[in-house]
């Protein structure tokens, strides 16, 4: 009886061993994603079978977390207490994360530095993308707008935010944006007014910092997109979201819009919108974007495979179909792209892309506009 | 219930057992509705009359102070009077011929229009609020129809006041005509006919028969439609203009971004004790009903 236990015991041991071994020598990259279905369905259908017949030795195990309790940063809180207590996260790379979000994770180091050495493609993302260096941004998108060329003559096309505002005066009727708080393509709008009104410099404005004397210039804002209140579509009414918007666009009730970069490529390329549609970017200071940063832990199991699928990501090849599947922007130079993408796109290309800090500036942002602008109360009655 | 009526009244004890029964059966719904709705209301109502001066707790009407000096809340609160009072109007002008005429009708259209009239209540708010989006708005259904008939001076009702108004009696419909056609079914075919025996005209039937017996039924519709009215966030949130916005809307957005719970607070109290006073109309209308039925 007790020879039995022991013997059984012995083996319990050897089948722990055989498995952690088998993990030490794994072909599999768990990769993690919460991003929408857009997002996961691309890495489904391209990036994945693109990274596996490039790299028949790795199988990638794509896991979607969207929607469920905190997403990538469960997991990441999962890999924190993995490096604790020495054992495999299970997780190679997670698709979209924030870094630095959670103090721990910096204090502990949990993310590997990317450098040239490790994930050469590195050297080619573009400086706008303000990585971190445990960051691997792979693709952008940012607010622009979106025009029916024709409606829009090309030598009326605003250039800048005072152009643009000249033309909605110009145009009654034929410019919408929704509301700062139900998208971040109206946000945009009021965020650039925001801008302008405080000297053109969005690193005046540092997340998690609140400075009251910018807020008290955003009254200067409030008259500035007051003064077009009446020419917006139907004479100041604001859709509740992004698509909407699209929508009223899509249907010639307007011909002018702020869209997201990804939102509007898609719908172009899936005919939705108007065949004379156009996109352009602001030039003295374009409107609020962003990018996707993937990160690695650096107790990855597998840390080889997850490297050379980072830098299969920021391969021209990739980079290309983040354009054209999803029509986000690349994070590598549009110079690495093939030059007819270049043209097709040259009106929207940017190398800056502001970002706004949200928190409680965006607090005021939000209580400012629907107080003055959308409400268009006089301040002075109250 | 039925334990404590059948049970002969001999035995004090069986009696004792039933009423204790009837106890234990609502006490989960009464547990749940104090605990969930009257505490955490009571505590809002508590909290939002105290302020704290110098780390001690007063009383004060400070709150509602701000909020009935601030010409935003009180122009979103008036709105949504205006927006409930509207609706409701529209709602039984509506119905009524409606419930009149599933009552009194019968054939074929008439099941064609039963169905028809029960229709919205299959279909989710955020789904109608897309569909009128698309038929009400600026090149939609109606103004491309509108057009081919050579009305060009549509001006479409989305992002404005209308739209809600509409959203909101397009939902409405189904429950009132429901309502109210239980209401009618309940004035026997006899008791019409013996008047028009003695020489009543329709008119004089409506109006001194079927008025008098649906009162309550109508105070019914009218209460439960005005509080989900008052309180609704969807249809106003998705078709009405950023501003002036019905309560529903005014508290999330306070709470949500302009991240001010304490006004939003303020804003939710003053809404459920509006809600309430009607919630009581609804109460005393069909507590009189039990109590008539019961004399009966």
């Amino acid at each position: 009886m007790r020879n039995l236990r022991i013997v059984s015991i012995c083996l319990l041991l050897l089948i722990v061993v055989g498995v952690s071994v088998a993990q030490e020598q794994r072909k599999e990259i768990y990769v993690y994603t919460d991003s929408d279905t857009n997002i996961s369905d691309w890495w489904t259908n391209v990036i994945i079978p693109g990274f596996e017949a490039a790299h028949p030795e790795y199988d990638v195990v794509l896991t979607i977390v969207r929607g469920v309790g905190g997403g990538n940063a469960d997991l990441a809180g999962r890999a924190l207490a993995a490096l604790e207590t020495g054992d495999d996260p299970q997780v190679d790379y997670f698709e979209t994360i924030g870094v630095d979000s959670v103090k721990e994770w910096v204090d502990a180091g949990l993310f590997l530095e990317i450098t040239e050495e490790n994930v050469p493609n590195i050297a080619n993302v573009v400086e706008a993308t303000n990585r971190l260096p445990q960051e691997i941004p792979y693709r952008g998108s940012q607010v622009l707008l979106a025009y029916d060329s024709e409606f829009v003559a090309e030598d009326e096309v605003p250039t800048t935010y005072a152009e643009l505002i000249e033309w909605i005066n110009a145009h009654p009727g034929e410019f919408v944006y929704n509301r700062p708080d139900r998208g971040g393509s109206g946000a945009a709008m009021v965020t650039r007014a925001i801008f302008e009104v405080t000297g053109q410099d969005p690193s005046l404005f540092v997340p998690g910092e609140f400075e009251a004397e910018l807020v008290d210039q955003f009254p200067k804002a409030w008259e500035l997109l007051g003064s077009i209140h009446e020419s917006i579509y139907e004479e100041g009414s604001y859709p509740a979201g992004n698509t909407p918007v699209l929508e009223l666009f899509a249907n010639g009730s307007v011909h002018m819009i702020t869209a997201w970069s990804d939102q509007a490529l898609q719908a172009m390329n899936n005919g939705l919108l108007p065949e004379t549609t156009k996109l352009t970017q602001l030039q003295d200071l374009p409107f609020t974007g962003g990018y996707a940063y993937s990160a690695i832990p650096s107790n990855a199991g597998n840390v080889e495979g997850a490297l050379a699928l980072a830098n299969y990501v920021l391969s021209p090849e990739v980079q290309e179909a983040v354009v054209e599947s999803i029509g986000g922007f690349p994070a590598i130079s549009w110079e690495g792209l093939p030059a007819e993408l270049q043209t097709q796109f040259s009106d929207v290309i940017t190398e800056t892309v502001p970002t706004w800090p949200g928190g409680d500036y965006g607090a005021a942002m939000v209580e400012g506009w629907y107080n003055n602008v959308a409400t268009n109360i006089d301040p002075a009655s109250d | 219930m039925t334990t404590l009526q059948t049970s002969p009244p001999s035995s004090a004890w069986s009696r004792w057992r039933g009423a204790i029964l009837a106890y234990v059966l609502v006490a989960p719904p009464l547990l749940l509705m104090v605990l969930l709705i009257f505490i955490p209301a009571l505590q809002s109502i508590v909290r939002t009359l105290t302020i704290d001066v110098e780390g001690q707790s007063g009383f004060s009407f400070s709150r509602y102070v701000a909020f009935f000096n601030d010409p935003i809340s009180v122009s979103n609160l008036v709105f949504t009077f205006q927006i409930v009072f509207l609706t409701l109007i529209i709602i039984f002008i509506v119905c009524f011929p409606l419930a009149i005429y599933l009552r009194f009708a019968q054939g074929r259209i008439a099941a064609a229009v039963q169905i028809l009239v029960l229709f919205p209540l299959f279909v989710p708010g955020i789904i109608l609020c897309y569909a009128l989006i698309r038929f009400l708005g600026t090149r939609g259904t109606l103004d491309t129809v509108l057009s081919i008939f050579g009305v060009t001076e549509y001006r479409t009702p989305y992002l404005k006041p209308d739209a809600i108004i509409i959203g909101l009696v397009w939902e409405s419909i189904p429950f009132t005509v429901l309502v109210l056609t239980a209401g009618l079914r309940q004035i026997s075919d006899s008791l019409i006919e013996s008047a028009r025996d003695v020489g009543a005209g329709d008119w004089t039937i409506f109006r001194r028969i079927i008025l008098p017996l649906i009162t309550r039924p109508v105070l019914i519709a009218f209460s439960l439609n005005f509080l989900g009215i008052f309180g609704s966030y969807t249809v106003p949130y998705l078709l009405g203009p950023a501003a002036p916005q019905m309560m529903g809307v005014f508290m999330q957005q306070t709470f949500g971004q302009y991240r001010r719970p304490d006004d939003a607070e303020t804003q939710a109290v003053i809404t459920f004790l509006i809600c309430s006073l009607v919630g009581l109309l609804y109460v005393r209308t069909v507590a009189s009903q039990r109590i008539q039925q019961e004399d009966e």
